[in-house]
């Protein structure tokens, strides 16, 4: 069916893949330590997490094994998909603190938000990447990746998922600033952004959002409430200190004061068992990983390429900008994951399935190395 | 709009547009900046929290996970002069809830009512009472929960977050009420107490002891608290001890009471469902050999708590069972002030031991007439035979020699109208009227008729049972006044003594010898001469020296000519005997005062009867002389 070129196996990126499997094997054993003591039933976080990473794993090599241009054809089927998941979700999903996000899949729960992230992704990469205007975008031209947002924006503004839904708000903008636009798109863009930003305030949020703001705004004020999660988590982080307090030794997490310590706040683990120098490491190596991703754009053969390399780039980035700043008390807590390292199935198979296109571009960087499935 | 393109107008348009190629890869460089300058942004974050205040949260995040909990001390124990325990301790499981470490607590407490057979209301009551303690106090739910309760808690205890079960010694009466307003019980430390109390060592929660020896010796029962730390995790679980420090016992206490004598006294006052007090010392020492007051409160009642409405019923009670009537009750003397105006009759000169007064049975003064308790008269009386017979008008005599003044100066010197300084909390002083007292307190001048009543132990006078208890031994022992004492010693946990009883002289009356042969004599006559007072109170092989009472509560014309059994139960006289034993060479003085006992030899004698055939029991066995007592009721005052 494929015609597989020798060439892209010389091509195969061994600096990208080295770093991917070091930030997964330092998330493995974070989460096992995460994980302690076991909670006495079911299979501990970190078991499952590693079958997730073999699925990942095997979704990367799935999605190296075609050439990425042919997502221009399958674009809008996976987007239509994606779009009735997060219907199906909305309607008969699994509901967890109130908010309906999840679809029982038997052996895993998926969260179609979490592809809808990176289908948002190939969807406005093919969409600019098809529309080159030279003098730059006018905002009627902007219309149609606005509506391509919006949909799936407001399906997991409703389910109420905020934090997701401004992932792909945040997406939106960091992909069409990329692009050329004019000056009066800019304009008129960013004045409608905060409206927006504004008539949210006043009529979207829920209180309990709206909480979770005036609590990262003043976080002592409630220690045992909304601030604890934050209040902790930066104990945890802070009282790592220099060194750490050593593997498996960290108090905060294994003493139950961090909440969700294997999901949204994995990174406090971290920082508390390894301190700033390990902090240092594994940031370091997580962000040489996003500059490595830009660098394959930079490499890309096409234009497609570089917006699908740099949105998958940004879709990483700030995913952990926002968890990392969750985690050391620089944001209110907003359910983020931290890409690659937070527990939990679907946020890993979207990042693997992300990383595997930017491989995908990265072994297909010459103009003539196209696979042709037709 | 086309939804599908072919590859080939894709690669036509990547090879189109170089130029826009190139702008996006600046772009890219861009992008790379935004990057790194996070990552510094990061990093820095990171400095700040981890290096620059990482001492301070590794401070919170210890805080955070360790607990200080207060470990209560097994009390000291409390032992009869011989060892044998009265009140020890026994392991109590009580459930307590800790508001910090509580999530949820309405479910909780849903949960836990039942299990603890309670009612929700009343649990959300006990916590808002607790309102404006710290989170981290515990607040006592239930107290002294059964084996099953504990072990059910124990078991399910994740399903009740913030509620913990402690143990904590609470008091064992092995005698139940033995001594019971001696002793006295405990209580939670109150609001008040809490204030002036030294914060070290005293927490809202703490048991105190609240009356009795039990508040006066705090100090020596109450030990040192223990601490645990222990880590926990933010739902409050333990997880495991870091450090304890182990409480420290209080100190042991031997009492210079006689469990056995304690009991007979008690059980004779039981019997006869009798108000009043018994009294037992050591004449030459002051060691309070049995300290009863009865009716008593019922200790086990006051365990955890007592309930109003049996605090209600103390209270409502007529014989007024929370008072301590040893010391803090008080009584006209009646016929044992004798001893009083007879040493003062001697010590004046006012009389000498061949004085003798003549008895018509009355005796007139001003324009009153002031009988004899034997109508009939006893004729020709000297101070012996007034003292045996318990003769008024001689005593008329005397008093009116010596005058109220000097009559209470000698009711001083053997410790009448002063408190002893026994350690029993409230004790009261008494009263010996004086000129100058009726002046200032009742703004009245005094009567020289009032001076009659008072020299037969009427009017004004007050004394308590122990003051004659003390005054008893005093005349015995030839003047010495001790200190009457409770504790024979107190021994730390280690077994070090750190007090050790010895006798306190308050008073010693010199030069008197002469009369307080006389008076004894008086008084021997009383149980041992063929008319005295409390001849029924005689034991075979036993000299026994005392003196009977009678104190009047009220004298009403409507009830002179009434039998006695008429006259309702409050109006009737109180009955006093006291005495010492053996008279030759007086070991122990016993006193015994049964309100509304009517006569001092038949309402009071038996009691003290009994305790003395205990006390010399095993002397009395050797001569094979043994009897129970038996009431005379021809032979009274």
């Amino acid at each position: 069916m494929f015609r597989i070129d020798r060439r892209l196996f010389e091509h195969f990126d061994m600096v990208l893949m080295l770093l991917i499997f070091l930030i997964c094997t330092m998330a493995f054993f974070n989460l096992y330590s995460a994980s302690f003591p076991p909670k006495g039933y079911g299979m501990p976080p970190y078991i499952r997490q590693g079958y997730f990473f073999l699925m990942g794993f095997a979704a990367f090599v799935f999605i190296v094994s075609f050439d990425y241009q042919e997502l221009h054809s399958w674009n809008y089927p996976f987007y239509v998909l994606t779009i009735l998941l997060l219907l199906f979700a909305f309607v008969a999903g699994h509901e967890a603190g109130g908010a309906q996000r999840w679809i029982n899949l038997g052996f895993f729960k998926l969260q179609p938000s979490e592809p809808a992230k990176l289908m948002l992704v190939v969807t406005l990469a093919s969409y600019y990447s098809r529309k080159e205007i030279n003098d730059g975008y006018a905002i009627k031209d902007l219309v149609m990746p606005i509506v391509l947002t919006g949909i799936p924006f407001v399906l997991i503004l409703l389910e109420p998922d905020l934090g997701t839904a401004l992932m792909l708000g945040i997406i939106f903008v960091s992909m069409t600033v990329f692009v050329k636009l004019r000056m009066s798109t800019y304009l008129i863009m960013g004045s409608l952004g905060i409206g927006a930003i504004l008539f949210a305030w006043e009529s979207l949020l829920k209180p309990y959002q709206k909480q979770r703001i005036a609590t990262f705004l003043n976080p002592e004020q409630d220690p045992m409430g909304h601030g604890y999660q934050v209040l902790q988590s930066k104990i945890a982080v802070g009282s790592g200190g220099r060194f750490g307090k050593g593997y498996m030794e960290g108090t905060q997490g294994h003493l139950h004061f961090l909440p969700e310590r294997h999901t949204d706040f994995a990174f406090s683990v971290w920082g508390e068992e390894w301190g700033f120098a390990g902090s240092v490491i594994f940031i370091g190596i997580y962000f040489l990983l996003l500059l490595w991703g830009l660098y394959v754009a930079m490499y890309a053969k096409d234009r497609f390429g570089v917006l699908l390399a740099y949105g998958v780039v940004m879709l990483i980035f700030w995913q952990a900008v926002i968890n990392l700043f969750m985690v050391m008390g620089f944001l209110p807590v907003v359910g983020i994951p931290l890409p690659l390292v937070s527990y939990g199935g679907s946020s890993l198979l979207t990042t693997m399935l992300g990383l595997g296109l930017l491989m995908n571009v990265r072994m297909r960087r010459f103009p003539n190395s196209m696979g042709r499935g037709e | 709009m086309k939804l599908k393109f072919s590859l080939k107008d894709v690669a036509d348009i990547a090879e189109h547009d170089e130029g826009a190629l190139d702008l996006l890869k600046k772009r890219l460089l861009a992008a790379s900046a935004v990057v790194l300058f996070f990552l510094i942004v990061i990093v820095l974050r990171l400095w700040i929290l981890q290096i620059n205040d990482g001492e301070e949260y590794e401070k919170r995040a210890y805080g955070n996970r360790v607990r200080i909990r207060q470990v209560a001390p097994p009390r000291g124990h409390i032992l009869d002069r011989n060892g044998k325990e009265i009140v020890t301790n026994r392991p109590s499981f009580n459930v307590a809830l800790i508001q910090e470490d509580s999530h949820d607590l309405s479910n909780v407490l849903k949960r836990l009512a039942p299990v603890l057979d309670m009612g929700v209301s009343e649990l959300w009551e006990k916590i808002r009472e607790a309102s404006d303690t710290p989170k981290y106090v515990p607040v006592m739910l239930k107290e002294d929960i059964d084996w099953q309760t504990l072990a059910y808690l124990e078991n399910h205890n994740h399903e009740f977050s913030g509620i913990r079960t402690e143990v904590q010694p609470v008091r064992v009466y092995h005698y139940e009420d033995l001594a019971a307003n001696i002793i006295g019980y405990l209580g939670s430390i109150s609001k008040k107490e809490l204030e002036s109390a030294d914060r070290d060592i005293y927490t809202g929660g703490d048991i105190i002891g609240k009356k009795g020896l039990e508040k006066e010796r705090e100090e020596d029962l109450r030990g040192e608290k223990g601490f645990s730390y222990s880590e926990v995790d933010a739902r409050g679980f333990e997880q495991q001890l870091l450090k304890a420090v182990e409480p420290l016992p209080g100190r042991e206490i031997r009492l210079t009471l006689d469990v056995d004598l304690q009991q007979i006294a008690e059980s004779y006052m039981m019997a006869g469902e009798k108000s009043g007090a018994v009294v037992v010392m050591e004449v030459k020492t002051g060691r309070l050999l049995a300290a009863v007051s009865e009716p008593t409160i019922h200790i086990n009642d006051f365990v955890g708590g007592i309930s109003v409405k049996k605090w209600q019923e103390l209270l409502d009670n007529p014989k007024h069972p929370l008072i301590n009537k040893v010391v803090q009750a008080t009584y006209p003397p009646g016929s044992t002030y004798k001893m009083v105006a007879a040493l003062a009759g001697l010590a004046t000169g006012v009389i000498d031991e061949n004085t003798v007064f003549y008895c018509p049975g009355h005796y007139s003064f001003g324009n009153r007439i002031y009988r004899c308790w034997r109508h009939s008269g006893h004729g020709p009386v000297n101070l012996i035979k007034a003292l045996s017979e318990s003769c008024d008008v001689y005593f008329y005599q005397v008093g009116q020699r010596v005058g109220v003044d000097r009559l209470a100066e000698y009711a001083n010197k053997l410790g009448l109208g002063l408190k002893t300084g026994v350690e029993m909390e409230y004790e009261k002083a008494g009263l010996t009227p004086t000129r100058a007292w009726k002046e200032r307190y009742r703004k009245a001048k005094w009567q020289d008729g009032e001076t009659l009543s008072v020299v037969i132990g009427q009017g004004f006078n007050l004394v308590t049972p122990l003051q004659l208890c003390v005054m008893t031994a005093t005349l015995a022992n030839g003047g010495k006044l001790y200190r009457p004492q409770l504790v024979e010693q107190v021994t730390d946990p280690e077994g070090k003594v750190v007090e050790n009883f010895s006798p306190e002289l308050v008073n010693e009356i010199t030069g008197f010898d002469r009369y307080f042969k006389l008076i004894r004599k008086g008084m021997e006559g009383v149980v041992q001469g063929k008319h005295g007072t409390a001849r029924s109170v005689a034991i075979d092989g036993l000299t026994i020296a005392g003196k009977t009472g009678t104190a009047q509560v009220v004298r009403l014309a409507q009830y002179r000519n009434l039998k006695e059994e008429d006259i309702p139960y409050k109006y009737r006289d109180h009955a006093w005997f006291t005495c010492y034993a053996p008279a030759e060479d007086p070991e122990i003085a016993v006193t015994v005062l049964v309100e509304h006992g009517l006569h001092g030899g038949s309402g009071a004698g038996p009691i003290a009867r009994a305790v003395l055939n205990q006390y010399f029991s095993g002397r009395l066995n050797q001569t094979g002389q043994k009897q129970g007592a038996t009431e005379v009721p021809s032979a009274d005052e």
